[in-house]
């Protein structure tokens, strides 16, 4: 082997544990979660291994080599262009029938290779005996068996990777049956001179045969219009071979390959109906899941207010008086400024990250990790209907209900970019975690819980109003819903921790620096007395149309930083602690104010994502939606104070 | 314990006849035997493994007009469908110790 870094990827079907074994071996890089399609970028690790270094790299799950989502042609992609030197093809044990049928699909590419049966605890708790070593035969690849989440199994894998990979040995692909294996052969042997081979005739013959009816067909034949006639012609061969279209038969070709490896190599015993499985049919139960599903996220919130916010309270104690001890000695300096803003910046991190962020993010993490997130699409497609979208969008809003960025990447997972797109501008009216936090330590502690759940309430009747108004502009009737549901799991603590870390770390990394040096510059600026300058300018909007003091036209410049960053400004603005904030502006004023806030425009990272994954057009017409609605429903906010 | 009501429909399964997804008993084996509808949704299906020939069976459903659950019974997957695709999928009686 030459010197060259050898390109290990991961490729498996979603939610096989892909990103838990990527983890294991590269430690924490990839996002893990019991909902398909989490990993929609790959991660990417080098990692060291006796003495040697491999580049690793963890693909999205992608049910088969025909890509649909676009987050599955991330992987075609992947495969194509930059050649993996070893294909680690992971499979859900427990699902080993249907994974097989991938395993076929990627043996065909005959790249060196290695399969690794993970989560087989699952697999042998489901009454499955998997007898590896025949399974080894069938495939002609290594077989290794894992159980991710306990690191089991790891050093085995790599042992395997580096041996095939020095050994440089390539499978061979199954055959079909006769009739279909001649006509694909017939069909390599015709591919003209200048055609794009990928991998090897054999495989570029079978993906132009599927190509029918998709996209890429036109990529195959644009030049060769006698290729064109000679593939059509096979294609109706095959295609009266099974009276069904071309794919299809293939595809019945691979089922069926897979089907008999099944049954030689893995056997069934009479399963009991588990713990996990009864509970499962109460959680998708028609009435009593819908019931459960509001209890789940009630019970969330009220949990995370309770802990958080005595502890806040509690949390804050040593900054107040902190400031106080430093305005005290030295009076109204820059020095005194500059260390007002350093510790309010500092302490208003701390009263978040620690009483509402943890929390609700490691309780998020428990939902996805024991795959509740999509039994919610399941239990809510009906309801979404009429608001125009459907069940799978609902994962999606969950998840920015943690964070807005990962849930607008996951967007990849929705077939039509109609849905795509109403789904990635609603995302950022969902409340994130830090969002939510603020609304929790601001209205639920200065108002009472009951008008924090009633903001909540109004958020989400903003979400719904406005996907009516978007999907009926955006008219076009959804296909429906396809949606798989994978099989509820124990939840795993390390798993669940990793996240936490994972969301933890962005927001120490990125929020809290950018809160700190926001609030520095706030005091420098006011100092200066530049602060009346921009509260001037944006007087007449923030005093004339919200009806709010003059002072917090600043703290809405940060806002554009990070949303969060306006509402805990608002004290250093106003020039008033925490506690002492109603005395100088009243409920209406302080409602509008985190309404307007609230909505007024994607943060700064949303909005990058949004550019990223949608286009400069979208990420306009997000900030124009969000501005326009902060400012309708702020304003009716403040409508109905003055006249209630 | 749940998840075993009876669907909509109240007639018992007539062996030999086809019909839809949304028209079969909850719990009972069926035989895909035709996917209706255009190729986006056939490959859809054929990659998540479900194809002509499979046995499914019915494991619940949403309410109001929600997607029902289907589980394929070899390879222990299950997907939620949404009505309107659901209707497209033709299923026949199979025998209960089919395998």
């Amino acid at each position: 082997m030459n010197d060259r870094v050898p390109v290990v990827v991961f490729i498996g079907q979603p939610n096989c544990g892909k990103s838990t074994l990527f983890n294991a071996i590269a430690g924490f890089k990839a996002q893990t979660s019991n909902f398909p399609g989490t990993t929609v970028c790959h991660a990417h690790s080098e990692v060291a291994w006796k003495g040697r270094v491999y580049s690793i790299v963890d693909l999205p799950g992608t049910y088969s080599l025909t890509p649909q989502e676009p987050q599955e042609k991330v992987v075609l992609t992947h495969i194509f262009k930059e050649k993996p030197d070893l294909i680690v093809n992971v499979i859900d044990a427990s699902l080993l029938c249907r994974s097989l049928e991938l395993t076929v699909e990627l043996l065909e590419l005959e790249y060196p290779m290695v399969v690794v049966l993970n989560m087989m605890d699952l697999a042998e708790k489901k009454g499955m005996k998997i007898d590896p070593a025949a399974l080894e035969k069938k495939l002609g690849v290594p077989v290794i068996r894992t159980v991710a989440t306990r690191g089991q199994g790891t050093n085995d894998l790599m042992d395997w990777v580096e041996k095939v990979l020095g050994e440089q040995r390539r499978p061979r692909h199954l055959r079909y049956s006769g009739e279909v294996e001649n006509r694909i052969k017939k069909l390599a042997e015709m591919l003209p001179a200048d055609f794009p081979v990928i991998a090897n005739p054999r495989f570029t013959a079978i993906r132009a045969i599927e190509a029918e009816t998709l996209a890429v067909d036109k990529f195959f034949l644009e030049n060769n219009p006698d290729f064109k006639q000679d593939l059509d012609r096979l294609r109706q061969e095959i295609s009266a071979l099974r009276e069904a279209p071309a794919y299809e038969v293939l595809a019945a070709e691979r089922h069926h390959l897979a089907l008999k490896i099944f049954e030689d190599c893995c056997l069934v015993r009479h399963a009991r109906l588990s713990g996990l499985e009864k509970l499962d049919s109460f959680i998708m139960h028609p009435v009593l899941g819908l019931f459960l599903l509001l209890l789940i996220f009630a019970g969330m919130f009220y949990l995370i207010f309770r802990v958080g916010s005595p502890l806040e309270a509690w949390l804050l104690k040593p900054w107040e008086a902190l400031r106080l001890g430093i305005q005290e000695r030295y009076g109204h300096t820059l020095l005194a400024e500059l260390l007002v803003g350093l510790v309010q910046g500092v302490g208003g991190g701390v009263a978040i990250v620690f009483p509402y962020f943890i929390p609700l993010l490691l309780l998020m993490g428990f939902l996805e990790d024991v795959g509740y997130l999509a039994r919610a699409g399941f239990l809510m497609d009906a309801f979404m209907h009429r608001l125009g979208l459907h069940g799978k969008s609902v994962p999606l809003f969950i998840l920015g209900f943690g964070c807005n960025v990962p849930a607008i990447m996951a967007t990849r997972i929705l077939e039509s970019r109609r849905d795509r797109i109403i789904t990635a501008l609603l995302i950022p009216f969902i409340p994130c975690a830090a969002r939510t936090t603020i609304i929790l330590a601001l209205v639920a502690f200065l108002l009472g819980p009951w008008w924090a759940l009633g903001f909540y309430f109004l958020n989400l009747v903003v979400v719904a109003v406005l996907s009516s108004v978007l999907t009926r502009i955006f008219k076009y009737s959804s296909p429906g819903l396809i949606l798989e549901i994978p099989s509820l799991k124990w939840p795993s603590l390390k798993n669940i921790l990793q996240k936490t870390y994972f969301n933890l770390k962005e927001f120490i990394r990125f929020a809290w620096p950018i809160l700190i040096a926001g609030s520095l510059l706030l005091s420098l600026l006011s100092f200066v007395n530049f602060d009346r300058l921009v509260n001037a300018v944006l007087s007449p909007f923030v005093s004339g149309l919200l009806g709010l003091p003059s002072s917090l036209g600043v703290t809405l410049v940060f806002g554009f930083l990070r949303k969060e960053l306006s509402l805990l400004m608002m004290f250093q603005a106003l020039g008033v602690s925490y506690q002492q904030l109603l005395s100088v502006i009243s409920r209406g004023q302080l409602l509008t104010f985190v309404t307007f806030v609230n909505f007024f425009i994607p943060c700064l990272s949303t909005l990058a994502i949004l550019w990223k994954e949608l286009g400069r057009r979208i990420a306009l017409v997000s900030v124009l939606l969000n501005l326009s609605v902060a400012v309708l429903v702020s304003w009716l906010v403040r409508l109905a104070f003055a006249l209630f | 314990m749940f998840g075993h009501r009876k669907n909509q429909t109240e007639s018992p399964p007539v062996t030999g006849r086809v019909c839809s997804l949304l028209e079969i008993p909850q719990g009972q084996k069926f035989r895909i035997v035709e996917i209706k509808g255009g190729p986006g949704l056939h490959r859809r299906l054929l990659a998540l493994g479900f194809h002509r020939g499979d046995l499914v069976a019915l494991d619940g459903e949403a309410l109001l007009g929600g997607p029902v659950l289907v589980k394929n019974i070899k390879s222990d997957t299950r997907i939620a469908l949404g009505r309107r695709i659901a209707r497209k999928i033709l299923v026949e009686p199979a025998d209960e110790n089919e395998r």
